[in-house]
């Protein structure tokens, strides 16, 4: 301190008892007198001598917090600042739309919703994605059944696009990422294991922590920069960044978490394991109906034999689920390093996450390293990098669908006087499954979790790099280049001694993609007469896409039990490359009137080298207004705020893959001299391909009130998909198995409601409060000339299938019912003496939810607080492939009539004479049971649920507590995900449990079953 | 670009693999084979629950030897220099195609396969009637179109003949001959005229001319045989007797008749482990009853299997048309007096004789059945030609029923024609058609919904899509 200047500012910087660190405190009149607050939110500021004269204003800005000015009147040397949470709710706050661009929230002309990065990192999902599940009004997010390291499958507004790609882009700082899973999604019949493996996705290796905010851009007004990847919303990822401070601050977060099977099967415990009402006493009748429970009464007798072989009291064994999952278990640990300067600031993260499932040897293990740099070079140039790298490892992920490696099929199916447990470890003293049921391809669970081996790993790198410079003082150039590169490996071994293929399978899949984006934008800010403010961007982007796959597929192990590639009998290797590029103009215009009335308008061209030059380019439009009713007229007191908006948008989606304009033709492996050659499109190809159009037109409503403690804010939307992509399933015959057409029409409209309210608010207790609520009606416009229905997948067996048809929802279920003639009667065919099939055709269901809510309560309590968050799902359906073998199996209550005397069937034959006949006990299984899978309608249930999804209880140690160790704040938390279903129509399995994140939703198909977990996080601050 | 040859090859692996799917599940309705498992054993146990497995055919030949034939032939048809590859490509669709028609009925023809071409993706169902007529006037005018002089054919691609023209007319007038007797019982007249003009054409009746399909038997699946394929993976890998996955075994009923007639084929084809070890004694061998209810059979091991080295053999060809059954085609031929250049006890004499010997080709070694057994088993099962037309017509197909094996498809065709051999079919609990024999494949589901009307309309007219309505060809 030089002589004769006046002493310096001191004080802390402050939100609640919390000190902020980092937060910027500068002289109002001059922001070059500026410093930062060290971990303790203490700061230190000279002011020039001359401002000490009489009362100066101070400006403290923090990031997450409300921007405060404050007054400092001469000869005052101390003050402490108080800063308020961001509470979101705000209008004055800045956001971030498209491409990054931060907006005045008031100049937003479309909804757009934010969840802070903090909800992600103390109940922690796997997938960051899953965590969306019930927070967005119009999200409906979803994981997987398929253990960790699975996928999720988000959609917005709806399903946008008849059989394409209806999930969102996901965007980081504003350029996108790849969100592909290798070698393709699970699909929801898994016939085989390389399509009944769920190899997770990309949005599931971005770590919570590194999250500053998630923001999502619902509808096409608000996605309409993004083009032709705009159609079905995105998810922008805002990355955190250092601050300038003292020193290096130092964040600890910690959690672990134990895992649970949630939902047990509601089984028949009456008649045990056996046939024809006889239970099994040799070892080769204990083999023969090791998976069925049509035995004799459960007796509690001693001569019962099961499948190894020895006797048991024949009783009921009903925690077959509780002994084969095992509690799981994940340990997640991230340490992030920030600090820097006033020119170069800088955040490093470590993180890692130690994944043990609930079934026995399936493991993920994900590291990641996140560096985020950005340095101010000078007043007019600034750099920002981002530089993640992961690690991801999976061990014998789950498959579900069919019953060949599926682990789950022997908890789930076997015979319920049989503890699973007699059935381990599965294999012989040379390493062999042992037989326990009838049919081969039925895999002992044991053998598949003790023998089967799958390993995948991924490495991938995204780096991004921008650069901005400020030509004039409102005119600024950004060029920014991104890119996410993965290389992917999986093997899947079905082993040597397998009793479905003795001599072992090899499946693999070795990939390569990259996503590349190089955008240059050029912003200009300006206005006329102080009245008219005006925003203009220009800009250009660059995509290249490109994957390089090569499968591996072989069978029959020439050495047994050695499994390598190059030790099969039988193999092939296919390599499949795919190369894209678009070009991109884009800009936008962003008018406003005296910050009362806003209009924005924008255009982006995209030239596709995937298409046909004739048709290879297409303009997407958009604008949009918003208006501040509350700032026009002199409304009641209580209202804060009032702000309407309309948008209308057309966006693309479903971008043309390569190969999909000309028949082509490829050679086929062959071990012959003879070359072989084939159609290599299953699909009519369409040289007058383009991508499909998505219109969208929003209105919404928007209003604060009573000082900012309610919101509301409403939305409807009319969005329709036109000239959609469909690869549309055709007759075999035509020589093909789809075709893709242009042609495709779809409609969503909907309705959101949020309500977000601070209901309590004194010193020591709040109660925030937010309620949302979405309501969309799709609706299946047209397919194609002469098409009026396709399928998008159907079970395995092919007993239920989801179809498009026109008329109908999207993605509804159908399938067979049993024939009923006017009275109602059951029509028999007395050639089977089983009811008459109706055709396929029959609308059993729809697949995705039309009503999605989400009820989100914080409790604080001087240093408690307490998060419970409730969300619900309905008007779905579900078909249980679980089910339709726990009728043929003798599993289902539904299977206990006729045990004793014979089942009694009345109806009418299809001349409509009576019909009535008895099936003999005898033949209960082999002549009705076993056959009940012809009636899709038995399966099919309401899928509907109530959830308690996330519940957390903390405690901030006080102030000071934890100070001899550098600590400066610590949060112990209770966490608990996925707790309790509060509501739901499925007896036997959770209504939520899916195998595929692809656009054929609605089967349950055995998969791993879902869980709660719940556990402990601990946050520290040093 | 395609390269028509190449494509052809192709064609013909794809329409050889699924003529053997279609014999791999009327094995079991053939009685050749069943398992105690009720998927594995469909074929002999018509179960409601697996009745759609019979669809898989119809989806397979499709987008595989149906679409690619069909593009050598819009590659060849208009190049008058290609006349020998064009009608080589035509009798080729023609045998798939038979191969389709006679499982299922009315099926989409005129309209198929040209999904890309035509943009026809909902092709309409042709009637049987139709089919047939058509695919005789093809062979008809293929056989014709075939010109030695034109050097240009598919030359080594022809997996079947090498571009040899000669073999490829015996071959089309062989169809017609097999196609034409299709038609007797439901216009006899019909048949006459189109057997008539086979006969004249000229049919294979020399071991060198056997229609069959030469296989590597090593790399990939596409290059072994698929019928023995499909039974080894299926059921043989482990060549043990115990291990079969899918519990598939010999039917009682096929070893038992082999077993009765002494028939030398019998060790030729079957074997039963003792011991781990491949033992072919034929009073061990010993068939698997096809009523057995999904329990797996305490002494499963000692039922019989088939032969790795014959039946099994990956690198055996599969026998499209053999000197056996023309010979017992002509026979019948005789019988119905639509020939007269040869006696039915001749023909038939040398039908079983070469049903014998192309084991040889089967087996990939000579005299492979024991000639002297060859013999004595003729002069034991001479034609009674003083019996009545029925009990010859039936001592014919009995040999066909052995004669043809692998060949389930062939056989059941004729089965259905003429009632022979007199299989006595299984009342097994649920099945599907009320303990008769099943009498056609359905339609896969989806053609319900992605067909509709063309569909509806071939329900319409030829009866219910179950397995008991009876084809065109079949109706009296």
């Amino acid at each position: 301190q030089a002589a004769g200047e006046p002493a310096p500012v001191t004080g802390t910087v402050k939100s609640g008892n919390d000190p902020v660190p980092g937060a910027t405190v500068m002289l109002a009149t001059n922001k070059r007198v500026m410093t930062t607050t060290d971990n303790a939110g203490f700061f230190s500021l000279q002011l020039p001598a001359a401002a000490r004269q009489g009362t100066v204003q101070l400006t403290i800005t923090s990031i997450g917090f409300a921007t405060r000015t404050v007054a400092v009147s001469a000869g005052q040397t101390t003050i402490d600042i108080q800063l308020q949470k961001d509470s979101g709710a705000v209008l004055t706050d800045v956001v971030v739309t498209a491409l990054g661009i931060r907006k005045s929230r008031k100049a937003v002309t479309y909804a757009m919703s934010e969840v802070n990065g903090s909800e992600f990192t103390q109940a922690r999902e796997n997938n960051v994605a899953n965590a969306l599940t019930g927070r967005i009004a119009g999200v409906n997010a979803t994981g997987l059944s398929t253990g960790p390291g699975g996928s999720s499958r988000v959609i917005i507004r709806g399903n946008g696009s008849l059989t394409g790609n209806s999930q969102p882009l996901y965007v980081i700082n504003g350029m996108p990422i790849d969100n592909s899973v290798p070698g393709g999604g699970s699909t929801p019949n898994g016939s085989t294991i390389r399509t009944s493996t769920d190899r997770g996705d990309g949005i599931g290796a971005i770590n919570p922590d590194d999250i500053e905010s998630m923001t999502v851009l619902k509808g096409g007004a608000a996605a309409a920069l993004y083009g032709s990847r705009g159609a079905n919303g995105v998810i922008l990822i805002t990355t955190k960044k250092g601050r300038a401070q003292k020193g290096i601050g130092v964040e600890y977060n910690g959690t672990f978490t134990l895992e649970n099977v949630s939902v047990f099967p509601d089984y028949q415990y009456e008649y045990g394991q056996g046939d024809n009402g006889v239970k099994p006493t040799t070892l080769a009748q204990a083999q023969a109906t090791g998976r069925r429970s049509f035995g004799a009464k459960i007796d509690g007798s001693t001569d019962y034999m099961a499948a190894d072989g020895k006797n048991h009291p024949y009783t009921a064994q009903k925690d077959n689920l509780k002994n084969f999952y095992h509690t799981g278990t994940t340990f997640t640990n991230t340490i992030a390093l920030s600090g820097g300067n006033e020119s170069v600031v800088y955040r490093f993260s470590l993180s890692d996450l130690n994944a043990k499932s609930i079934l026995p040897n399936n493991k993920y293990n994900r590291k990641t390293a996140n560096l985020n740099i950005s340095a101010k070079l000078s007043e007019k140039l600034r750099l920002e990098s981002v530089i993640q790298y992961n690690f991801e490892k999976g061990n014998n992920r789950p498959i579900a669908g069919d019953a060949l490696g599926n682990p789950n099929w022997t908890p789930y199916e076997v015979a319920n006087t049989v503890d699973a447990r007699w059935l381990s470890p599965g294999y012989d003293a040379s390493g062999n499954e042992i037989v326990w049921n009838d049919a081969g391809i039925v895999t002992n669970s044991y053998f598949v979790v003790n023998k089967f081996k799958q390993t995948d790993n991924k490495n991938r790198f995204i780096g991004q790099a921008a650069i901005s410079y400020d030509i004039l003082k409102n005119l600024t150039v950004k060029g920014t280049i991104t890119r996410d590169f993965y290389n992917y490996n999986f093997t899947s071994i079905v082993p040597t001694g397998t009793q479905y293929w003795p001599n072992g399978q090899y499946d693999g899949i070795k990939s390569d993609v990259s996503e590349t984006n190089s955008m240059i934008t050029g912003t200009y800010k300006s206005s006329i007469a102080n009245t008219v403010g005006f925003t203009v961007l220009a800009g250009a982007n660059t995509r290249r896409f490109k994957s390089d796959e090569l499968t591996l597929a072989g069978r029959d192990f020439t050495t047994p039990y050695f499994y390598s590639f190059s030790n099969l009998s039988t193999s092939s290797a296919v390599p499949v490359a795919s190369d894209i590029k678009t070009n991109s103009l884009f800009g936008s215009v962003d008018l406003d009137y005296k910050n009362v009335l806003f209009l924005t308008a924008s255009g982006r061209q995209d030239w596709f080298s995937t298409l046909s030059p004739a048709n290879n380019k297409i303009f997407y439009p958009s604008v949009g207004t918003s208006f501040i009713l509350s700032d026009v007229l002199q409304l009641p007191a209580m209202f804060d705020l009032v702000k309407l908006r309309a948008s209308w948008a057309e966006v693309g989606g479903g971008g043309p893959d390569p190969y999909a304009i000309n028949l082509a033709y490829s050679s086929v492996p062959s071990a012959s001299t003879v070359p072989l050659q084939n159609v290599s499109s299953v699909a009519i190809t369409n040289a007058s391909l383009k991508p499909f159009t998505s219109t969208t037109f929003e209105v919404g409503f928007n209003t604060q009130l009573f000082g900012g403690r309610l919101g509301v804010d409403l939305a409807l939307y009319d969005r329709k998909s036109s000239d959609d992509i469909v690869s549309v399933p055709i007759s075999t015959s035509s020589g093909y198995t789809s075709a893709i057409l242009n042609s495709g029409e779809l409609s969503n409209k909907g309705i959101e409601l949020l309500i977000e309210g601070t209901p309590i608010k004194q010193k020591d207790f709040s109660w925030n409060t937010s309620f949302n609520f979405a309501y969309n009606k799709s609706e299946v416009l047209k397919l194609a000339d002469g098409i009026s229905t396709f399928s998008l997948g159907n079970s395995v067996n092919g007993n239920a299938f989801i179809n498009n048809q026109v008329g109908n929802t999207y993605g509804a279920i159908y399938g067979f019912r049993m024939l009923r003639d006017a009275a109602g009667n059951i029509v028999y065919d007395p050639n089977s003496n089983l009811p008459v099939q109706t055709d396929v055709n029959q609308q059993l269901g729809k697949g995705v939810p039309p009503l999605t809510m989400g009820f989100s309560n914080t409790f604080r309590y001087k240093h408690f607080s307490l998060d419970i968050l409730v969300d619900g799902k309905f008007g779905n359906s579900i078909f249980s492939v679980m089910e339709v073998y726990a009728t043929r199996l003798g599993l289902m209550k539904s299977t206990l009539a006729g045990r004793e005397n014979g089942l009694k069937l009345d109806g009418v034959t299809q001349t409509g004479a009576k019909y009535s006949y008895t099936v003999p006990v005898a033949n209960l299984r082999a002549a009705y049971y076993n056959s009940l899978n012809r009636y899709t309608e038995l399966f099919v249930h309401d899928a509907s649920f109530v959830k308690l999804r996330q519940v957390i209880i903390s405690y901030r140690l006080p102030e000071g507590f934890l100070k001899g160790l550098g600590v400066q704040s610590a949060n112990l938390s209770l966490v608990g995900r996925n707790l309790l279903i509060l509501y739901k129509k499925t007896d036997n399995f959770d209504p939520e449990q899916s195998l595929t994140n692809g656009a054929a939703q609605g089967i349950e198909s055995i998969g791993l079953p879902r869980t709660r977990s719940y556990g402990v996080n601990l946050m520290l601050k040093f | 670009v395609p390269t028509p040859q190449y494509l052809f090859s192709k064609a013909v692996y794809d329409g050889a693999l699924n003529s053997g799917n279609v014999s791999k599940l009327l094995f079991g309705t053939m009685q050749y084979m069943t398992s105690f498992n009720d998927v594995e054993g469909f074929g002999s146990k018509y179960v409601a629950s697996q009745v759609n497995l019979s669809s898989a055919v119809f989806t397979a030949a499709y987008p595989n030897q149906i679409n690619e034939i069909g593009e050598v032939i819009k590659a060849v048809k208009n190049d008058p220099a290609k006349i020998n590859m064009y009608a080589v490509a035509r009798i080729w669709r023609v045998y798939c195609f038979s191969r389709l028609t006679d499982v299922y009925g009315d099926i989409p023809y005129s309209e198929a396969g040209q999904g890309y071409n035509l943009s026809i993706f909902q092709p309409k169902y042709d009637q049987q009637s139709a089919i047939y007529a058509d695919m005789l006037k093809e062979l008809e005018e293929a056989a014709a179109a075939l010109n030695p002089a034109n050097a240009a054919t598919f030359g080594a691609s022809d997996l079947i003949y090498g571009g040899n023209t000669d073999r490829w007319k015996k071959f089309a007038y062989s169809l017609m001959l097999r196609l034409g007797m299709r038609l007797s019982k439901r216009d006899a007249t019909l048949a006459k005229t189109w057997v008539t003009k086979a006969i004249t054409g000229g049919v294979i009746r020399d071991y060198a001319d056997i229609a069959k399909v030469d296989y590597v038997g090593s790399g990939q699946n596409i290059n072994k045989n698929p019928i023995a394929l499909q039974l080894f993976n299926d059921n043989y890998v482990k060549a043990d007797g115990i291990s079969n996955p899918e519990g598939g075994k010999y039917h009682q009923a096929f070893i038992d008749s082999l077993k009765a007639n002494n028939d030398p084929r019998l060790p030729v084809l079957s074997v039963v482990y003792v011991g781990g070890v491949a033992n072919t004694t034929e009073s061990l061998q010993k068939g698997l009853p096809a009523n057995i209810n999904g329990t797996k059979p305490a002494d499963f091991v000692t039922y019989s299997e088939p032969k790795q080295t014959t039946v099994l053999r990956q690198n055996a060809p599969l026998l499209l048309f053999t000197v056996a059954e023309a010979n017992f085609l002509l026979a019948e031929a005789v019988l119905n007096t639509w020939y007269a250049g040869e006696t039915a006890a001749a023909l038939y004499e040398k039908g079983i004789r070469a049903a014998m010997q192309q084991w040889d080709l089967i087996s990939g070694t000579t005299n492979t059945v024991d000639a002297a057994r060859i013999n004595t088993y003729v002069t034991a099962h001479a034609l009674k030609t003083s019996a009545s037309v029925a009990v010859q017509t039936e001592q014919i197909y009995n040999q066909v029923w052995v004669g043809l094996f692998p060949d389930a498809q062939e056989v059941y065709n004729n089965y259905r024609r003429t009632g022979y051999p007199a299989l006595v079919p299984n009342n097994y609990p649920g099945n599907a058609t009320g303990g008769k024999m099943p009498r056609r494949f359905i339609y896969p589901v989806v053609e319900q919904t992605l067909n509709k009307v063309s569909y509806a309309e071939a329900i319409g007219r030829q009866g219910a899509d179950d397995i008991v309505t009876r084809v065109w060809w079949d109706k009296q």
